[in-house]
């Protein structure tokens, strides 16, 4: 039951006088502050920060959980973010004070568990990439991208090869071109066949000894595999070209195939999507890196060694291309992707990628009849449908759908990517949903498209809010909480 | 599998639907050859306790500082977490949704960001806050793009060398590869000579990084600095510990225009350096560059308040190859996190906190300092962190006596500073005790 009194904002709650600090009384002699600052560097007055006592903190902050979907509650089948369940175990480990209590410059001797899960870490990764170089640096998948570019223009400039220019699908991430401008490159766009897959001439053409990168997602944003992936691979190898994978998309093919096996070069893994970190309302992730064994050198320092039974972190890596992030990464979410990849054993990955595969075509055969999917019959993880004609026949769009949907419990798909389908509606399941699920879902879909206009256009009806005005927002940036003149 | 729900008859039905005669039949477009062949070499499947004794035996092999006594600083700090903090932050509708896409089911997520965005613009005396980066260190550099885009002065920046070795060495590697002369500014005396930064300063500098209080815990003569700074046309961009905010001058109030932080002092565990939370607030003229999300408040179609995200055309799922960065996911839970610490601590229990780390330390640096055996290197005005110089330069030694008797003593310098491999950063946090300061003192410096 919502309490709507408690979910005014913070600094409305605020009463001068209360506070939900206690703290210890001062155990070391106490001196003057003045004696130990210099005045011009003290603040001249308190802090603006609202005054609350412990009670309303809580009941404020969790009123607020309520007004959230989210994968504990929900079926959440957004595209391209696989939303999968995330299991408690993994939360309880990484909360053992033997991780959580970790400093980060300890010694290398008093964190030798820690070490050897990392190391293990990079040895598992190494295998389900089949790229024997790993880097846990990363913070998140854009910053691995970047990284991983990174390591590609260090590479290219120790052997003096010049190359400026990284090919992009049209198809891909936006974080693709974003991560290609900020390490120096160059963008060329390379056009998608009607069935979503690289166009193979257009590549032919774009091709030239200036091209540094390929990056590629496969399976790509629609959910299809790039069935011609190591043909494309050797196209780009033969200009001397590096094949970068985007590994937004990996929970469709563990144990099933390896991106260094197809022709990949460099690439990056998101363990919040394929190993189940929960996804923190926008993160924390991680953007783990493997890299072929030339270009190993340039990774990003420290990697986690391992010299006769001992662990260390090495520095001396003279090539590397030094930091994208201080200390060694996001590891509180490294270690629920041990846990996970533990869990899981062999057979068990194998599994998780063949579940999420049969869901998200069941849910496609259920589906398609009644809401065109461009791109065929099949898919890998996910697929994407498209709103154009019902858009066109009833004036319902693909934003009209999702916002239906939340009125009957359930998250939205993605809508409005990838770019290259219109009103596109991307759906992935992921492998921890029943069929029960999908049939619930896909009835749920098909009772949407034979409602009235009106009735969708003014859905949700049933959330806390309704069709923000967005426009307004960003017409007229309100980005702080002001008190009000008295 | 105990995360997968459907059986055998499901699984069959599924089949049928599909019109696929078995599961291998779905991956017909994943080329034969291309295919692994063989089970991946990962070890076997552990079971929950199984699982759980394997990592409980991985975590008994660390020295856990909380089990310790800890003096490391350097970015990461043993401050105390309330709570409440990891009560409410472990709620699933935190920890299990993601970025706010559908506001109408997000509003929970989207609040506590513009409550996140409005503390750190209170905390920092700057006009906006985005919702979050990864870190302090990557916060640096996404800070400096953001400076020399607005400023136009892509050519050249200026960085004290009093700031975090890591995060220059970030700054480095994210300017690699652009057309970017990077300018170390020497601190021979722990912080920067306001006559050096005039000397290096020209009409081509975008910005100059200034950590506050810096890497050495001394405090810089900010106001002075950002003077010079502003008077070259340039913006300075700073660095701060946020804990620090409880006694010092607001970075907004002397002269920053830019301000990034290592949020993990406000209610993160120090995880062995993550996640962390990346803070970057800055001044009106910057907000069409800044990187990352930001939350706006507005109202629905009924005039209800509510809040989006907004001004998306700075990122990159909109303008692709022209966006301000490649940020994606960022670190929500942790900003959740931060805003509960500073609602909880409020402004009187912030600068009580600040000043228990503030006499702690100076109690510590004038008892470790007393038998002479160290002596401070850089005797300026500090917050909560000191460089200690071994007279004897046996660094290494008084380290291994100190941890034998389970306490970190500080941080060896040496890695970053050659001339600085006989010295200790030495961080007291307000849970250091006076009982274990005393202990340190009597292994190392008495």
């Amino acid at each position: 039951m919502r309490n709507t009194r408690s979910t005014e904002l913070i600094f409305e709650l605020s009463k001068p006088g209360c506070s939900g600090a206690h703290l210890p009384p001062c155990d070391v002699p106490l001196r003057p502050v003045a004696e130990l600052i210099p005045a011009e560097a003290l603040a001249s007055k308190p802090l603006p920060l609202p005054e609350l006592g412990e009670p309303d903190i809580v009941r404020h902050f969790v009123n607020l959980s309520t007004l959230n979907m989210s994968v504990d509650t929900h079926f959440y089948p957004l595209g391209s973010c696989t939303m999968k369940y995330n299991p408690k175990r993994n939360e309880r480990i990484a909360a053992m004070p033997g991780f959580a209590n970790l400093h980060p410059y300890q010694s290398d001797d008093t964190i030798q568990g820690m070490l050897e899960l990392l190391y293990r870490s990079q040895q598992m990764l190494a295998e389900i990439s089949g790229l024997p170089a790993v880097s846990l640096q990363p913070a998140a998948g854009a910053q691995g991208e970047f990284a991983a570019l990174l390591v590609a223009a260090a590479y290219f400039r120790d052997k003096g090869i010049k190359k400026s220019v990284v090919l992009i699908p049209d198809g891909a991430h936006g974080t693709n071109p974003a991560s290609a401008v900020m390490s120096g490159f160059t963008t060329v766009p390379v056009k998608s066949t009607a069935n979503g897959l690289i166009d193979l001439d257009d590549l032919k053409a774009r091709l030239n000894d200036g091209v540094a990168v390929l990056m590629i997602t496969n399976p790509n944003t629609l959910g299809i595999f790039e069935t011609h992936i190591a043909e494309i691979a050797e196209m780009v190898h033969e200009v001397g070209g590096l094949v970068y994978l985007d590994g937004a998309n990996m929970n469709a093919i563990l144990g099933i195939t390896r991106p260094g096996d197809f022709g990949a070069d460099l690439m990056h893994f998101n363990p919040h999507k394929t190993f189940s970190g929960p996804h923190g309302g926008g993160g924390p992730g991680a953007g783990p890196i493997g890299v072929t064994e030339k270009l190993a050198p340039y990774l990003p320092s420290p990697i986690v060694v391992k010299d006769g039974g001992r662990y260390r972190l090495d520095y001396n890596r003279p090539k590397s291309i030094g930091r994208v992030r201080s200390f060694f990464g996001n590891t509180g979410v490294l270690v629920r992707m041990y846990s996970y990849i533990r869990t899981h054993g062999p057979d068990g990955l194998r599994r998780i990628s063949e579940n999420a595969v049969l869901n998200a075509n069941y849910l496609l055969s259920r589906v398609k009849h009644f809401l065109p999917v461009p791109q065929g019959d099949r898919c890998m993880h996910e697929f994407v449908a498209s709103a154009t004609r019902i858009k066109a026949d009833r004036d319902i769009s693909a934003m009209d759908i999702a916002k239906r949907l939340l009125d009957y419990g359930f998250h939205a798909p993605t809508v409005y990517f990838p770019l290259i389908v219109k009103e596109a509606i991307m759906v992935e399941p992921t492998e921890t949903e029943s069929k029960a699920t999908l049939d619930a879902f896909a009835e749920t879909l098909e009772r949407i498209v034979t409602e009235t206009p009106e009735q969708l256009h003014d859905a949700p009806s049933s959330a806390p809010v309704s069709r923000p005005d967005e426009v307004r927002a960003a017409r007229q940036p309100m980005l702080t909480w002001k008190p009000t003149a008295t | 599998m105990p995360y997968l729900l459907n059986n055998a008859a499901d699984q069959k039905a599924m089949l049928a639907s599909i019109g696929a005669a078995s599961i291998d039949e779905l991956f017909a477009m994943v080329p034969a050859e291309l295919r692994l062949g063989r089970p991946l070499d990962v070890p076997p499947a552990l079971g929950e306790l199984a699982l759980t004794s394997h990592l409980g035996d991985l975590a008994a092999k660390n020295d856990a500082a909380g089990s310790g006594v800890c003096f490391l600083g350097g970015g990461s700090y043993d401050h105390f977490v309330p709570a409440v903090v990891d009560f409410i932050a472990s709620r699933s509708e935190f920890v299990t949704s993601y970025t706010p896409y559908q506001p109408e089911v997000s509003q929970g997520n989207l609040q506590a960001m513009f409550e996140y965005q409005t503390l750190i613009a209170q905390l920092t005396g700057l006009d906006y806050s985005n919702s979050s980066l990864y870190d302090g260190g990557s916060a640096v550099a996404e800070a400096v793009l953001m400076a020399m885009s607005v400023n136009r002065r892509p050519g050249r920046v200026l960085i004290a060398a009093s700031v975090h070795p890591d995060y220059r060495q970030i700054l480095a590697t994210y300017l690699a590869n652009l057309d970017v002369e990077l300018v170390v500014l020497q601190t021979p005396g722990g912080t920067l000579d306001p006559e050096t930064l005039r000397t290096a300063i020209d009409d081509r500098t975008a910005c100059l990084l200034l950590q506050q209080p810096n890497f050495f815990g001394c405090v810089e003569k900010m106001e002075v600095l950002a003077k010079i700074v502003h008077d070259a046309g340039a913006s300075l961009v700073t660095s701060v510990d946020p804990i620090s905010l409880g006694l010092l001058k607001r970075p907004g109030d002397a002269g920053a225009d830019i301000v990034v932080a290592e949020g993990q002092s406000l209610g993160t565990p120090m995880s062995f350096g993550g996640p962390y939370l990346g803070i970057l607030a800055c001044r009106e003229k910057f907000l069409r560059r800044m990187p990352g999300r930001l939350v706006g408040q507005t109202v629905d179609r009924s005039g209800r308040r509510c809040w989006v995200l907004t001004l998306q055309t700075r990122e990159q799922h909109i303008r692709r190859d022209k966006a301000t960065s490649n940020i994606c996911t960022n670190q929500a839970l942790l900003a959740v996190r931060a805003a509960i610490y500073l609602s909880t601590m409020g402004p009187t229990g912030l600068a009580e906190v600040a000043n228990l780390c503030l006499q702690k330390a100076h109690y510590a640096a004038e008892q470790l300092t007393k038998s002479g055996r160290l002596t401070l290197a850089f005797p300026q005005p500090m917050f909560k962190e000191f460089v200690v110089r071994a007279t004897d330069g046996r660094v290494d030694d008084l380290l291994a006596k100190a941890q034998a008797a389970g306490i970190f003593a500080g941080l060896p310098l040496g890695r970053w500073y050659p001339e600085l491999d006989d010295c200790l950063l030495v961080a007291v946090t307000e849970k250091r005790t006076k009982e274990e300061i005393d202990k340190l003192v009597s292994i190392v410096g008495g």
